[in-house]
């Protein structure tokens, strides 16, 4: 009796949430699916339009085309760089914090701040501080890249990564910051007793005590940097110089969007996803096995 | 099992949701009905206080028809922006800022009211126009845009700096590509700047303001596509690349969009723009003269791309008979002389030079641009037309920008892919 | 605090108080940079830029940009848009993250897994569909419900709340429900009081997802008037800026002005955070 009504209870609760869900994931991106076996694109309400079904026909030219080729080659750039660097910096930034120093609410404030600010305001910045005169190549004289960071094949994409990590480490501080309180204080004594310094104790006592935040932060990453789009599509003009920049979201943007080309666009869309997932998944396996 | 179960259902449902959209009819009364009417200006300040004018005018004249008019919402493009209000069933009347390249993918997307489709509609822009209107036909033989005004592309440059880099500020050696490129390495290596500054981003119209311009000029009136034959990898075409490439490679172009207005701030001796420029750089000393040439072509033979804007009624529209009414009030010989006056616009009609003589005589920056009105070229009104330019772009950024391959093979690829694209579509 | 403060300025405390200060520095340092371009009327983009003499500083910029944008009103949407969202989510994540962590009914774990691929799949993807929906479906363009709709909650939200409500002991609620507590009333009178962290938290986190959104609502909106800041400023720098005078005052200026109300609420925010941190320690 209790559980039956337990369970009504349950769907009451869930119910503003499902409704929610099926709007605005299911439907979307059963629409995605479908428009992708489709030469689809978006009509005037009552235009009568022919919009031929042509199967796997836009997902054979996806794996031809090579701009989208060079897309998937740019997030791996882009998660290279972005996601070690991530775990590292916000390990070791998380770390530091928890140790209690002066000024801890001082720098928390300032890791965080990056993270609250809208990305078209931090852009902004970044963009007047790597542009050809801008006040990094003043100070980096000689030393600046010719061309200079933001139309350089090379480095454009490293800015991007750098720009994102910046962006979004307080966000991982705060989950290694949390996850750092559940760490056994019995676990560093023991070390300590052992004769083990700072180092030996964060190496054999914090880093692996965070084993599951960093599983997190490794997933969590990879799956925003695969999804990468406001940065290059502000910052670089839409994926210059060479495309070296367009990430594959930003590249369905501009054929679906722009182009007006929904089917492909979807195709794209649909292929990220599952790519996605499967990377997910083996990075989850991977670090739970190791 | 049963997990499986459910997102099948819920697929299934999905589907059948999404095939029950579209359908619906479209309304064939709306070409005679008139009423309140909204319509998008640019966001040039000038055009909208032009606009702005003549919308008072006509609602003190037809307080029936009274016409809102707003300026276009800003986007990354205008024409993304006109597609998405085209697809949400939301767009206005009409829209002062149609670019003719994209007049085919607003077509395809049952946006556009033809001409032909109202009274003495196709007469009207013919009567005001001229030949020109050949050129924005679509393939389907009708025509979907009025012609409105052009920006006919020129060459402009700083007197004081030329004549600081020793150079003759009166009568400058740009005519041929081995003029130009002397006069380019002498501002470079005098005054330390760009000698000219194109945008480097690879945004599908900015080959309007680079390549494309001197493409027209080399090829005698040629457009990009012809009879669904790309034609810039001809020995031409790609001979025009490589001068654009050679400018790059000895650094007389920055490869990085300027983040000012370049010309203004004196960071570059040249610009290559249309008549809006005698208003924007009225503080500045500069001279006009015809994109350069191969072997310099008399200036009276130069062409050059027309960069036109120009008007569509919209199928959302519910009152189009006032929309054509207000086009028709707008584009008459007076409000074409208060776009004239006003922002300094060539509209597109036949005979301007007679018609204003007097305002080109007291504007003589002007009337060097009215002067190479006649002589312009426009996009080709093909299908794919934006994907068309997005990859011709690339190429071009890829070889002539960044010089990452070899002109000839960039361009002679994307032509490949330009045919099937232009195909395709028709 | 058992504060038992061994080794006060052992290397390792002494290299970590470095490595602290050295991230502060960069940073802080874009914020500060923006502050500085934003105040002086002529660009400087040189090193002396980044140190404006105090002569130097102006606020034209901020009136030039907001004869092009008007900045009020854009803050206005933005803050409509925000609190909107906030409230959506609240309210229907509490409900879901308890319906998820503390009640039992099928098809528990499949919602759950659906709620993580909403993280995957990116949003690019569904916005098309989803604007013909909200747009000529629904009729909701130009107006502040289509803005929300899509974000009205989102998964991170009901995740927190979840695993929140998870760590809650199971004890507290059942002597509720002996005492014939409904559901309702557990989750009102029970959880949330004691939910004060992942109510700030969720609510943080949620804050930043409209306050930084542009592609949406500027699909949305077509009028200029109802639409938020960060669509405005976006807006400005693609399009009008290389025509100003001084565009990187301008930008700045914008950034700056969309900055402050999130930085402000975050430091205001900070000491609950830090007590949540502290009262969750203590629970160990």
């Amino acid at each position: 009796m209790r559980l039956g009504a337990a369970r009504f209870v349950g769907y009451f609760f869930i119910l503003p949430y499902l409704i929610f869900l099926a709007l605005f994931l299911a439907y979307p991106l059963g629409f995605a699916v479908w428009m992708s076996f489709y030469e689809y694109f978006f009509a005037a309400p009552g235009a009568v339009v022919e919009r031929p079904f042509i199967g796997l026909e836009n997902y054979r030219n996806l794996l031809e085309d090579e701009t989208f080729r060079t897309t998937i080659g740019n997030i791996l750039v882009f998660i290279a760089v972005n996601v070690p660097l991530t775990v590292v910096l916000a390990l070791v930034l998380g770390a530091a914090l928890n140790a209690k120093l002066p000024g801890q609410a001082f720098f928390r404030t300032s890791y965080y701040l990056p993270y609250v600010t809208a990305s078209v305001a931090v852009v902004a910045v970044w963009g007047y501080l790597f542009f050809g005169d801008g006040l990094v190549n003043r100070i980096l004289g000689g030393l600046a890249p010719e061309p200079s960071w933001l139309v350089n094949e090379f480095w454009a994409m490293i800015v991007i990564s750098l720009l994102v990590t910046w962006k979004q480490l307080g966000y991982y501080v705060l989950l290694y910051l949390a996850a750092l309180q559940n760490v056994p204080r019995q676990l560093y004594e023991a070390a300590e007793v052992d004769g083990a310094g700072t180092f030996g104790k964060f190496w054999n006592v914090t880093v692996p005590g965070l084993r599951p935040v960093t599983l997190l932060v490794v997933i969590l990453s990879t799956i925003i940097g695969a999804n990468l789009f406001t940065e290059p599509y502000l910052l670089t003009n839409g994926g210059g110089p060479v495309d070296q920049t367009l990430s594959p979201v930003l590249y369905m943007y501009q054929r679906g969007i722009e182009q007006a080309d929904a089917g492909y666009a979807a195709a794209i869309g649909v292929t990220l996803s599952v790519i996605v997932l499967l990377v997910a998944a083996v990075q989850r396996f991977a670090l739970e096995r190791g | 099992m049963v997990k499986r179960a459910y997102s099948l259902i819920v697929c299934v449902a999905v589907v059948a949701a999404v095939s029950a959209c579209g359908g619906g009819g479209g309304s064939s009364d709306a070409v005679t009905a008139t009423g309140p009417i909204k319509i998008w200006l640019s966001d040039n300040a000038l055009e909208i206080s032009w606009g702005e004018a003549l919308v008072k005018q006509w609602n003190k004249e037809n307080p029936k028809q009274k016409v809102t008019a707003q300026e276009i919402p800003a986007g990354e493009s205008s024409e993304a922006v006109i597609q998405a209000s085209i697809t949400a069933g939301n767009a206005p009347c009409l829209i002062w800022n149609v670019a003719p390249a994209a007049v085919p993918q607003f077509q395809r997307a049952g946006g556009l009211v033809p001409l032909d489709s109202f009274d003495g509609g196709v007469q009207y822009a013919r009567e005001r126009t001229g030949g020109l209107v050949d050129q924005y036909v679509s393939s389907d033989g009708q025509l979907y845009q009025l012609p409105w005004k052009s920006n006919p592309v020129m060459i402009i440059y700083n007197k004081a700096l030329f004549e600081e880099a020793g150079l003759d500020p009166e009568n400058p050696s740009l005519a041929t590509y081995d003029e130009f490129r002397q006069t380019a390495e002498t501002l470079n290596s005098e005054l330390d700047i760009a000698a000219i500054w194109p945008s480097a981003d690879q945004t599908f119209f900015q080959a309007w303001f680079d390549y494309y311009p001197t493409f027209i000029a080399a090829t005698g009136g040629d457009q990009l596509v012809q009879n669904g034959k790309a034609q810039f990898d001809s020995e031409t075409g790609v001979e025009v690349g490589e001068f654009w490439r050679s400018m790059y490679e000895d650094g007389l172009i920055p490869q990085e969009s300027a983040q000012v207005d370049a010309f203004a701030e004196e960071q570059s001796a040249m610009s290559i723009v249309g008549p809006w420029a005698v208003a924007v750089y009225k503080d500045l000393d500069w001279g006009v003269v015809p994109v350069p040439t191969p072997d310099g072509t008399p200036p009276d033979d130069v062409y050059t791309f027309s960069d036109a804007k120009n008007v569509s009624i919209f199928s959302a529209c519910k009152n189009q008979k006032t929309a054509f009414d207000f086009m028709k009030f707008a584009t008459s010989e007076e409000s074409d002389r208060a776009l004239l006056e006003e922002s300094g616009q060539m509209p597109l009609r036949t005979g301007i030079e007679e018609k204003y003589a007097d305002y080109f005589e007291e504007n003589p920056l002007y009337a060097e641009f009215a002067e190479q009105s006649s002589r312009t070229v426009e996009v080709p009104n093909v299908p794919n037309s934006i994907e068309m330019w997005e990859n011709f772009r690339g190429a071009y950024s890829t070889s002539v920008i960044f010089g990452r391959k070899p002109v000839p093979n960039a361009f002679s690829t994307s032509a490949k892919e330009v045919e099937e694209l232009v195909k395709e579509g028709g | 605090m058992k504060g038992e403060r061994r080794g006060r300025f052992s290397p390792g405390r002494i290299l970590g108080f470095v490595a602290l200060c050295l991230g502060a520095f960069l940073f802080l340092f874009p914020f500060y940079y923006m502050l500085a371009g934003a105040l002086q009327a002529e660009p400087d983009p040189g090193i002396s830029g980044a140190f404006p003499s105090p002569g130097e500083l102006s606020i034209t910029n901020l009136r030039e940009i907001n004869e092009r944008v008007p900045l009020a009103r854009a803050l206005l949407n933005s803050v409509v848009y925000t609190a909107g969202v906030i409230v959506g989510t609240l309210t229907i994540g509490i409900l879901a993250g308890y319906a998820l962590s503390r009640l039992r009914w099928r098809g528990r774990s499949l919602v759950f897994n659906i709620m993580l691929l909403t993280l995957i799949v990116p949003f690019q993807l569904l916005m098309i569909p989803m604007y013909v929906m909200v747009v000529r479906g629904w009729g909701l363009g130009d107006s502040y419900l289509g803005m929300i709709l899509p974000f009205l909650v989102n998964s991170t939200a009901v995740f927190i709340f979840r695993q929140f409500f998870m760590q809650l002991p199971e004890d507290m609620l059942d002597a509720a429900r002996i005492d014939g507590a409904g559901e309702l009333r557990i989750l009102t009178q029970i959880v949330l009081p004691l939910s004060r962290p992942a109510i700030l938290t969720a609510g943080l986190i949620t804050f930043i997802g409209p306050w930084n959104e542009f592609l949406w609502p500027f699909l949305i909106t077509k009028q200029a008037d109802l639409q938020p800041l960060a669509v405005a400023l976006a807006n400005y720098i693609s399009t009008v800026a290389a025509s100003s005078a001084n565009p990187f005052g301008a930008i700045l200026s914008g950034a700056v002005v969309l900055s402050v109300p999130a930085v402000a609420l975050f430091i205001i925010f900070q000491s609950y955070f830090v007590e949540s941190e502290t009262s969750a320690s203590l629970k160990e």
